[in-house]
This record gives C-alpha cells, structure tokens and sequence, in this order.
C-alpha cells in the first residue's frame, strides 16, 4: 500500500468513526424477516391464487386451443464499427469533439472523416488516439448527413470516470418535428462502438404520432425531447398529446413531461430509469409540485372586440398591410384596399355587420382576411379571405361547426386566432383554433381542455 | 432427511450490521441522515424479499448492495433536481465533527467527494470495507477487471486532485 492509499484508508476509516453507535437515530427493524407464505394473510391469499387459477386454466383448457406464448423481444446487440475509412478527409464545417474517452484526466481529440457522397449522406468515422497508450481508436456512425458534424456535451452515463461521445441523427427531410436520435460511443476494448437504447424508439427528441389519431387535417403526437445535463443524458415525453396538422403543432408553451436519465450497462444497452415528473417552461424546467404551474390555459381568454366604424376606413399594419371599409347598402357592402392599389368588393350576409380590426392570421396571413360578425345576431360568423382579386368567405369543414350558441362559443382572440369552445358532458370546453386547410375552406384543430368560470366571460378561463 | 435451515433473523442482522452500513453509506452520500435512509431501505428490501435470506453472509452481501445502489440513487437523485432546488451543500461532517477529524482527512475526504461515483464506490469498498476485487465486483455488478481498472483511475484521479489542491506529491 503505497503513501496514497495509506492517507484514503485511514481519511476514510476516519470519517466512518464519525458515526458512533449513540449517534444512530432510534427506529425500530422494518419487521421480522419471515417468509410470506407462512403469514396467515398470505397463506388465504395464496389458496385463493390457486384456486383462481385452477379455475382459469380449466376454463381456457376446454374453450381455446393452445397458443404459442407471445415472442420475447431481444435486447438490441452491439456492432462492431467495421475499420473503413482511413482515408475519408473531415467536412470543413465539422468540428472535431474533446473529451476523455479512456478515463486518464486528459482529453482525446475525435475526428469526424466523412464517407464520400454525392448527397451527403454518407457514414462518419469516428477517429482518435487515445492518450493513455498511444493506440488508435475508432468508430462508425451514420448521422444522416457528414456536412458540420459537432458533437454534444460528453456524459459518464456508467459512472465509471470516463466519457461517453455523443453524436446525433437527424433527418433532414422530415420537416418539423422530424425525429433526431442521440448516438452515445463508448470505448469497449479500444473500439467506439454505438451504446444501443434498451427500447429503440424511447430515446428520440420530435413528434410521436399517437396510433389511431389521424384524422383529415391532424393527428395527435406527444412531444419527446433528450438532452444532456450534468454529465448525464435525459429524455422526456409529454404527458399529454397535441394536435399537429396545417404545419402547426398546437402546443401550449409550457407543459409537463415523463423524464429518464439513461445508464450505460456493461453490456453496452442504454436503459432508462424511472421516470420523473417535470414542467418544461421556455427555455427552462423545473420539477412537478415545486410552484411551477403545471396546468396550462390556451391563449384563448382575451377577446377582440374593435370594430370598424361605419363609414370609416381603418388601416390594418400587421401582415399583409390593407385598409378596409364598411359601405352602408342593402346589403352594405365590405370594401378592402390592398397595399398594391388593388380594390376588393364583398356584399356582406348581414344588414347589421360588425367586422373586427384586427386580421385572424392564424387563419390566413398571405393577403387580406377579416372576421364578420352580427350586432343582432351572436350566431354568426364568417371569415373572408383574399383570393386573388376577389373576397371568399371560407367554408368550414370538419369535426366542429363554426357557430356561436348554446354548448359552441367562438370568438375572435387578441392575437388574431379565431377559436371556437365546445362543451364536454363534464363541464370543461375543448378549445379548438381554426386554421386554412384549403383555398375554400377552414378546418378547427384542437388546442386543449379549459374550464370557465363564466362561460360567457373568457377571461374567466382556467385549467381544469 | 435434511436439516430445516433457520432463517435469518432481521434483528439479528440489525443489530450486528447497522452501524456498519451506516459508515458505508455515510462514506458515499456524505451525511448520516441520509446514510441512515439509506441503510434503513436496505432492511426493509430484504424485509420484503418474499423468501427471506438463509446465509447471514448472503444477507449482508445484499444489504451492502442495497446500501450501494441506494446511496447511488440518493446521489442521483440530487443532481437531477440540482437545477430546481437549493444546491445542497454536501458537507462530510458536521460543525462539531471538523475538529475531530484532521485536516489531512478532510484533504482527502474532500478529494474522494469529487470522483465519478463508480471510482468513489470502489475506493471505498475497498480501502474502508477492506472487499477482494471480485466482492467489489459482485456488490457493484461489474466484471472484476473493471474493478481493478476503475481503481486505478480513481486512484489517479485522487492524486491529482490532491495535488492541485495542496500541492501534495
């Protein structure tokens, strides 16, 4: 035992004498080690067991044919990186990762050499020596494109001193939400090889379409994310589902999530531990039950109430810049200038219109639109929009009526969302924003569950 | 015809072993409140373990591995919530406890306080609990090969920091 090894033993033994027996706080065994069958309780409920599946087992005996029992899935195995690409020369915008690959305190320099292809999309070898014998070291990766490779913070996800590359996959055709995967490289027996993920689809950071959900213009997806902290990789899963449809995923800002800290097995299988809750807010996150809000309204609870004067000409500045008039007629009729000179005429449905000031761009945004509405009668409402040189009012369609009565409320919102409630049997509302789904027509996406204190108020919207 | 094997008595292993995993797990989470949670979880894990333990040496070979993996999970535990909470501040002993323990100790308590917890765990293990290699092994669920391995490195490490932080060689 060298001088070292010496000072940590009598250190440790130290500190462990620390805790004299006096000190221990007083509670009592947990209870007497006994096996369970031999209690009483355990005795009448391991008969009834038994019983039951007796009774079970002839049932099925007499009425089903026997059936192979389902497959168990394999763990997913490792893969060896093949020694391919001495010669391959890095991208220009690839950067190079440091980190300390071997666990000797200094870091390896890994190289990012791409495989020569005319699209991009060839393989990555992964080169470095390492610095406590001098031997080379290398992996193979496929992150989808070999332009800019840069890897993520380092982790030691097996605690064992060492660290683990992370790289990434991504797919750069999916659009958003697309699924990109984290790629974790340990060093086993001088190679990098790919850590592989106990389940391969529950490590991934985009949109994961619930099963069933597809409807014309959406279907539901949760939202998985992964990131690295501490040294450690971390993967989320919303709780809950949005809808994505129109290229628009309506989710709130902030919203709670399932998260997993990942470990690295000395078989080399990331598997995840067991789940936390968490409220991911913009740009930062914070536990369940630690004052974060965790239930979250859809911005549905302010109103747009402006109108046009009659008579008047009102400028609208935001999006597509346009004036707009209402001319008194029978019917009286609604008149738009655009920004180009180009003059829009719309005989209107009603004799008494109210139409908003402020453009419903969630809906439309690439030309002139308008919300109309009716001073005498709180049942209609009608959305126009430019189409070339004319107004068309946009035919609903889908799961919801664009109405205002009874158990359906729809108004126009501060920012320029036309949404509509409808009532559930328990009380609560489902929100619904609408969106353009075709040149004619617009379709209502759900946005979440909100409850009202007064229904007619939507300022007094809360979570339920 | 075979002699009925006694089971193990919880108390009887309480009594003898406490204190023990006590220190141990005091030597990985730092505090004796924790320590003591810790220790405590192991008892009633092998409280509940539906057939009992018949070998007393099996049944503090699983109480040492429930002290391990409590004590990493406890460790855990408290830098996944690191952003969110007050950091804690992880003091090895006590106000009253540092005029006890020498300033040579608490060079390299603190040192030992910066290792991966792997590399603390097989230190410990084995220049406190005074474990052979393949016991290391067994508790931490590795192949004795890491074992040797990650003491060296942890033995590197600490010398390092050593010296970085008094100049020690």
């Amino acid at each position: 035992m060298n001088d070292l090894e010496t000072r940590l033993t009598a250190a440790l033994a130290a500190r462990a004498d620390l805790v004299r027996p006096g000190d221990l706080s007083h509670v009592a065994p947990v209870v007497p080690l006994r096996r369970r069958w031999t209690t009483p309780l355990m005795v009448l409920a391991s008969a009834a067991c038994v019983v039951l599946v007796l009774a079970l087992a002839l049932r099925l005996a007499d009425t089903t044919p026997k059936a192979d029992p389902a497959p168990k899935p394999d763990e997913p195995a490792l893969v060896l990186p093949p020694d391919e690409g001495r010669d391959w020369t890095a991208d220009d915008l690839s950067t190079p990762a440091k980190l300390d690959l071997d666990g000797d305190g200094i870091k390896e320099k890994v190289e990012f050499l791409a495989e020569p292809d005319p699209d991009f999309q060839g393989r990555t070898r992964l080169q470095t020596t390492l610095t406590s014998t001098g031997e080379e070291a290398y992996g193979m990766a496929q992150l989808g494109s070999t332009i800019g490779t840069t890897a993520l913070d380092p982790i030691d996800a097996d605690d064992d001193g060492d660290q683990e590359l992370v790289l990434y996959r991504e797919n750069l055709d999916g659009g958003p939400g697309a699924l990109m995967v984290p790629l974790v490289f340990d060093l086993r027996d001088g190679l990098l090889v790919e850590a592989q993920p106990s389940e391969p689809n529950s490590l991934v950071a985009g949109y994961l379409p619930i099963a069933g959900s597809q409807t014309t213009y959406y279907d539901m997806v949760r939202v998985a994310s992964y990131w690295i902290e501490n040294g450690s990789l971390f993967s989320s899963l919303s709780v809950d589902a949005f809808a994505r449809g129109n290229m628009t995923l309506m989710r709130p800002e902030s919203y709670v999530v399932d998260a997993y800290e990942w470990r690295l097995g000395e078989d080399g299988i990331l598997r995840a531990g067991e789940p936390s809750c968490l409220v991911l807010v913009p740009e930062a996150q914070a536990p369940c039950g630690s004052g974060v809000e965790e239930g979250f309204v859809p911005y549905i609870n302010s109103v747009a109430t402006e109108a046009i004067p009659e008579g008047e000409w009102v400028d609208f500045d935001a999006g597509y810049q346009f004036r707009a008039a209402v001319e008194p007629g029978q019917p009286p009729t609604l008149v738009v200038d655009g920004f180009d000179g180009q003059e829009l005429r719309f005989p209107l449905e009603v004799a008494d219109p109210v139409v908003s000031t402020l453009q419903p761009i969630s809906v439309f945004s690439d030309g002139a639109s308008l919300i109309v509405t009716s001073s005498s009668d709180p049942t209609f409402v009608q959305t126009l929009v430019q189409a070339g040189d004319s107004l068309v009012s946009l035919v609903p369609t889908g799961e919801i009526a664009l109405a205002n009565a009874g158990a359906t409320r729809t108004w126009q919102t501060a920012n320029g969302a036309l949404v509509t409630m409808t009532g559930r049997e328990d009380g609560s509302w489902t929100a619904w924003s609408w969106q353009m789904v075709s040149r004619t027509e617009m379709s209502a996406l759900p946005w979440g569950t909100v409850c009202f204190d007064d229904v007619d108020d939507p300022t007094t919207a809360h979570s339920c | 015809m075979t002699t009925p094997v006694e089971t193990v008595g919880l108390s009887e292993l309480y009594a003898a072993h406490r204190l023990a995993l006590v220190r141990l797990a005091v030597l990985l989470v730092d505090d004796q409140a924790s320590a003591e949670d810790v220790v405590q979880d192991a008892f009633a894990a092998l409280a509940r373990r539906s057939n009992g333990l018949r070998d007393p040496s099996a049944a503090v070979g699983y109480l040492r591995v429930s002290v391990v993996n409590g004590a990493r999970s406890m460790l855990r535990k408290r830098r996944t919530v690191r952003g969110y909470q007050p950091p804690r501040t992880i003091e090895s002993v006590g106000p009253e406890d540092r005029a006890v323990v020498a300033e040579e100790h608490r060079e390299v308590l603190a040192a030992v306080k910066r290792l991966p917890d792997r590399q603390r765990e097989v230190l410990v293990l084995r220049y406190w609990s005074g474990l052979s290699e393949a016991e290391i092994a067994a508790a931490l669920g590795i192949t004795p090969g890491t074992v040797k391995s990650t003491a060296s490195r942890a033995l590197d490490a600490l010398e390092r920091i050593l010296k970085d932080r008094e100049g020690w060689s």
